[in-house]
């Protein structure tokens, strides 16, 4: 054990949530450490911009952990799960990358019970939260279009949208043909130089990492400046354990950093290790106060995993669209069928995100592994004419489904995989609903009416549907509540059970959205890093 | 000495050669495009590929060692172990679609992503004939909530 330097506020990983509240809360005078178990990625290791680039991400740069297999990764154990989770490890977290999508949920996700019977509502509203979209949209170096009628009047984005390209042209034209709902592209990538962030150039490649330092990433927005304002990040550090005084207050956290253990103390803790992570280090914080974990009188630390199974829809076009034109990032965006309709044999809904086709290989995935044409001959003489007939003629939606809480669906801890420190890993239960499988399926269908309606000869599910490939959004496992009782932290995502202890990650959510998760993300964790920098002085502190 | 790296190709000559077959059966050409194996006669596409992905050598060489026709043998790998045959497509279309002159081909950009700045006025363009008017008028689509 070691340094026994205080922190005011120590934040257990260097991810997408903790860049926006280590800036807060350095820049408001506070001492901050982060511990984060991978390192700084460096911008030239990026494959984006390397021919070998699809090569690179189905392995070294893949958005499993278990693909990639690196040491600063912790494997997932998959056992009882219908798909992987994505994420990534290493300062800027899965924000090194995402797609830079940058929806807000609409204010009906915030009662979802009281609307349509379901899940529960969270404590808090859309409109207490819209404040700080705004704020994040500022730091996140967000370009879209003010006014769209999907949601509440409020302050547009601080830059001009990104262009819509001519894919994002053509669909408009066939949504509007149906009446349907669409708007430009909201998205954290710059529309002109801003702060730490060249304008766009658009490689198209956002979740290969930004090879032009473009995207939003928190190692580019958030913790430099953190750093320039005093903060400490320490990588290569994994914690093992947040750990409890006498009085039941979080003092601190074991870590392993080479192979050694090490303490870093602190007055408050803050966890922000993804849906994933954070309730993987609760359930191994045991003590004598919390034999089942710390923070989880309730017992639903890592209850209720919400996962958004998603789906991508191709439609063939005979015009050239230049479909790998970026940003990746979405050209527009549609909520039409965002807003439940029970008529339709389900609640919730999903968006949808008309997206890049990205490079060759994946064409080739798209063929040989899409639902509805995977039987058709596609090696031998038919490679070349399906390749030339799609190759840069393709416009390609990808769905978001809102997946409901059930307390089945969770992580728990492996009794047989372990990390590279010998740390148990999580264990993933997760199986697709009924409801999220109609939903989806409904979804699929309306994708398919408005590529015939946007003139494609061609439409299927081309690759990802449901359960075969992970979204990132990891959601649910320490949910947001007023009662003790039924839910891990209270409306600041401080945990009801230690008073000094916070979460700021996807964990927190009530429910998942039907949209991409890190705005909402961004904005609690900027709400409770604002709310922790106001009441410190109120602060129970575990020194 | 110079600084000159001598290192070993995954595969020698002989095995690039067998590769090359089994490369044709997968991407035998035709549409305007080449085969596989017109392009990458020497295996440096391949090579490329096996230097970021290493763990596809094995995959490749244990088809190569199996007796009988390539197509036979690719034929029998999709249906008996289809994750198998994966990979070896996987390995032969990857280091088909590096190739600068299959890409150019395709139309697809260059040896690499290219950038694409945005231009002037790009943005607007897409928009600035009342596309979005249909739209915007038929106002808000959110759900009021009650209070």
């Amino acid at each position: 054990m070691d340094n026994k330097d205080i922190a005011d506020v120590l934040i257990v990983g260097g991810g997408t949530s903790a860049g926006v509240a280590a800036k807060h809360l350095a820049e408001a005078g506070f001492k901050v450490v982060c511990l984060e178990q991978g390192d700084w990625i460096s911008q030239s290791d990026i494959p984006g911009d390397k021919v070998e680039f699809e090569l690179l991400n189905s392995k070294q740069w893949s958005a499993d952990p278990n693909i990639r297999g690196r040491r600063q990764d912790y494997p997932t154990d998959l056992s009882e799960s219908e798909m992987p989770v994505w994420m990534f490890n290493g300062v800027g977290g899965s924000s090194i990358l995402w797609g830079a999508i940058w929806p807000r949920p609409m204010p009906s996700d915030f009662r979802v019970r009281t609307l349509d019977g379901v899940a529960d509502d969270w404590p808090i509203s859309y409109e207490e939260l819209q404040p700080f979209y705004e704020a994040m949209d500022l730091e996140m170096g967000v370009s879209g279009l003010g006014g769209n009628p999907a949601y509440p009047p409020g302050i547009a984005p601080p830059l001009p949208p990104l262009p819509i390209h001519k894919t994002g042209r053509r669909m408009a034209e066939g949504m509007n043909s149906l009446g349907w709902h669409w708007w430009p592209g909201t998205n954290a990538i710059p529309s002109k130089d801003y702060r730490n962030q060249k304008q766009c150039v658009r490689y198209g490649l956002c979740r290969f990492g930004c090879p032009h330092g473009s995207k939003a990433s928190t190692d580019i927005t958030h913790f430099p400046i953190a750093q320039q304002h005093g903060a400490q990040i320490i990588t290569g550090a994994r914690v093992a354990q947040v750990t409890i005084n006498e009085k039941g207050l979080a003092n601190g956290a074991i870590y392993i950093k080479d192979g050694k253990e090490h303490f870093q103390a602190a007055s408050i803790v803050i966890l922000a290790a993804s849906g994933i992570g954070t309730p993987r280090i609760l359930l191994m914080s045991t003590s004598n106060q919390f034999p089942d974990g710390l923070a989880n009188s309730s017992g639903l630390v890592g209850k209720n995993l919400m996962l958004h199974p998603p789906a991508t829809v191709v439609g063939l076009y005979e015009e050239e669209l230049e479909d790998w034109i970026g940003p990746a990032g979405e050209f527009i965006g549609s909520m039409q069928f965002y807003e439940s309709d029970p008529s339709r044999g389900f609640v919730r809904g999903a968006k949808w995100m008309l997206m890049p086709t990205t490079g060759p290989l994946t064409t080739v995935d798209r063929w040989t592994k899409g639902p509805g044409v995977s039987h058709e001959p596609f090696w031998g003489k038919d490679f070349a004419p399906k390749m030339k007939s799609s190759i840069g003629h393709m416009i390609q939606w990808a769905i978001v489904p809102e997946d409901l809480p059930e307390e089945s669906n969770r992580v728990t801890l492996s009794p047989t995989l372990k990390d590279s420190d010998g740390l148990p890993a999580p264990k993933i239960h997760y199986r697709v609903s009924e409801n999220t499988r109609r939903l989806l399926d409904f979804q699929i269908e309306r994708a398919f009416d408005s590529h015939k309606a946007a003139g494609a000869h061609k439409w299927w599910v081309g690759g990802a549907k449901g359960t075969q490939s992970g979204s990132g959004h990891n959601t649910g496992t320490a949910r947001m509540g007023n009662d003790p009782a039924s839910s891990v932290v209270d409306r600041w995502g401080r945990t009801h059970d230690v008073p000094n202890l916070y979460i700021i990650d996807g964990s927190v959510f009530v429910t998942s959205t039907g949209v991409n998760v890190t705005p909402t993300i961004c904005a609690l964790a900027k709400r409770t890093a604002t709310y922790i920098a106001n009441n410190a002085k109120n602060e129970k502190v575990g020194k | 000495m110079n600084n000159i790296e001598i290192t070993a190709r995954a595969l020698n000559a002989a095995q690039q050669k067998q590769l090359n077959v089994f490369a044709d059966v997968l991407i035998p050409g035709g549409a305007g495009l080449p085969s596989a194996s017109e392009v990458d006669p020497d295996g440096n596409w391949m090579e490329r590929t096996l230097k970021v992905r290493p763990d596809l050598k094995d995959v490749l060489l244990a088809c190569l060692a199996k007796d009988g026709e390539p197509d036979i043998i690719l034929d029998q790998l999709k249906n008996n172990d289809p994750e198998e045959f994966d990979k070896f497509a996987f390995a032969i279309s990857g280091a088909y679609l590096m190739n600068t002159r299959v890409r150019i081909l395709l139309g697809y950009p260059g040896a690499a992503t290219l950038p694409s700045p945005i231009l002037p006025g790009e943005s607007e363009s897409y928009l600035d004939d009342g596309i979005l008017d249909a739209v915007i008028n038929r106002g808000n689509i959110y759900r009021s909530i009650p209070s």
